[in-house]
């Protein structure tokens, strides 16, 4: 089984439209995982249907029993995110801005207080109009993606994808070079980059390289919206020749991308004869990458 | 020598996790006495950020002389591991414990760090 993770270190660069293209070409080979908890968007696409709904558990928040509480405010006084009020003749935390510190807990005089984890949210593995299975999640309002939920979902895709024997696993992951992305390529087998050429994605896409060689994990790379700066575009093939980053296409930018969104679909559902050859090419230099 | 191996499970045909920070165990292979030590690490599921240094902690307290493992620890698990002038070898991740034993004895896995 290989594991391919689509990231780009900077945001908005194509990553979730490349990765619903390539899984409807190899809709059969493959399981996939939505890996950008925060921002999850292949739901809009894939159409999932769970069949399998766990609630997840991250963080803890501060609550105060009312029954113990004695109303003498130390906790309020020793709060640094101005979290714990007056309400009535005890006090109360506001979830929303208790950071789980601890603080309150340790300094309570009656104990009173006690600091639960947090159901943030749900993971889900579902069926798909592709045909694939999907794992993935959702968070919610106000609530972090987390390393441990990445490696959830992609612990929930390893043991489906083996048991459905399929040989891919493409994993969408999430924008940046935090806990969730390296979470997210502890273990993969490759990188896939989609990038743009854009300053901010130039620099991005080099911190995150620094990120996977940490890991050694062989990387390809996808230059998308490749004509909107051709200067940018022929940098960022120079670094990546002296970087020994295998480059697999350059995307035009084309408004198919934004249509194929707006109406739910892959870019392949929006205009096949166009796009089939471009993505096919490109996944079977997936394929072939090692 | 002690030997650690991010591991999947127990024993010779136990698989080497590829992940450092997340891996479920540590199988530690003492080959003087030819016994394996099992180390749970699968509280490691129930951290949200920072596996890779808390596993590293981990392998400081075990000691060993040399670290298996796959990808190789991230930035932070590293410049603990390298403090402690760790020897790691990555590249094996998937493969079967006996079978990352031998490349590791027949010089065939790469350096990590």
């Amino acid at each position: 089984m290989k594991e391919i993770v689509c990231i780009s270190g900077k945001g908005g660069t194509g990553k979730s439209s490349v990765v619903a293209a390539l899984s409807w070409i190899a809709k059969d080979e493959i399981l996939v995982a939505d890996c950008d908890v925060d921002a999850a968007d292949l739901h809009l696409i894939f159409a999932p249907e769970p069949e399998k709904s766990e609630e997840f558990y991250s963080g803890i928040k501060a609550e105060i029993d009312p029954s113990r509480c004695i109303a003498c405010g130390i906790c309020a006084a020793k709060c640094r995110f101005d979290a714990i009020h007056p309400v009535g003749n005890v006090y109360q935390v506001k979830p929303l801005d208790c950071e789980g510190c601890g603080y309150c807990f340790h300094v309570c005089p009656q104990n009173a207080i006690s600091l639960p984890e947090q159901m943030v949210g749900h993971c889900f593995t579902s069926n798909t109009r592709f045909g694939c299975k999907l794992v993935h999640a959702k968070l919610k309002i106000g609530a972090d993606n987390s390393g441990k939920l990445v490696a959830k979902v992609k612990n929930e895709a390893k043991q489906l994808a083996a048991a459905l024997e399929k040989e891919y696993i493409l994993v969408d992951g999430s924008p940046g070079i935090g806990c969730p992305v390296i979470s997210s390529l502890s273990g993969a087998n490759l990188a896939l980059l989609v990038t743009e050429p854009s300053l901010s994605a130039q620099s991005d896409l080099e911190r995150l390289w620094k990120l996977i060689q940490k890991f050694q994990i062989p990387a390809a790379c996808i230059i998308n919206k490749a004509d909107i700066n051709p200067n940018i575009s022929h940098e960022i093939k120079k670094w990546l020749k002296k970087e020994g980053i295998r480059m697999l296409a350059e995307l035009p930018y084309d408004e198919d991308f934004q249509a194929a969104i707006v109406n739910g679909n892959s870019v392949l559902e929006y205009n096949y004869t166009k796009w089939q050859p471009v993505f096919e090419k490109i996944w079977q230099a997936l394929k072939e990458t090692k | 020598m002690k030997i650690a191996f991010t591991s999947t499970g127990d024993g010779w045909d136990a698989k080497v996790d590829p992940r450092f920070g997340r891996t479920d165990y540590f199988l530690i292979y003492d080959d003087a006495t030819e016994a394996f030590t099992l180390v749970d690490n699968t509280e490691i599921r129930s951290v949200e950020h920072g596996a890779g240094p808390k596993s590293a902690e981990k392998i400081f307290e075990l000691a060993p002389d040399v670290l298996i493992t796959g990808n190789g620890p991230g930035g932070n698990a590293a410049s603990i591991l390298t403090k402690m002038k760790m020897k790691i070898y990555v590249g094996a991740g998937g493969m079967s414990i006996r079978e990352a034993y031998n490349a590791f004895k027949n010089n065939e896995l790469q350096k990590g760090v």
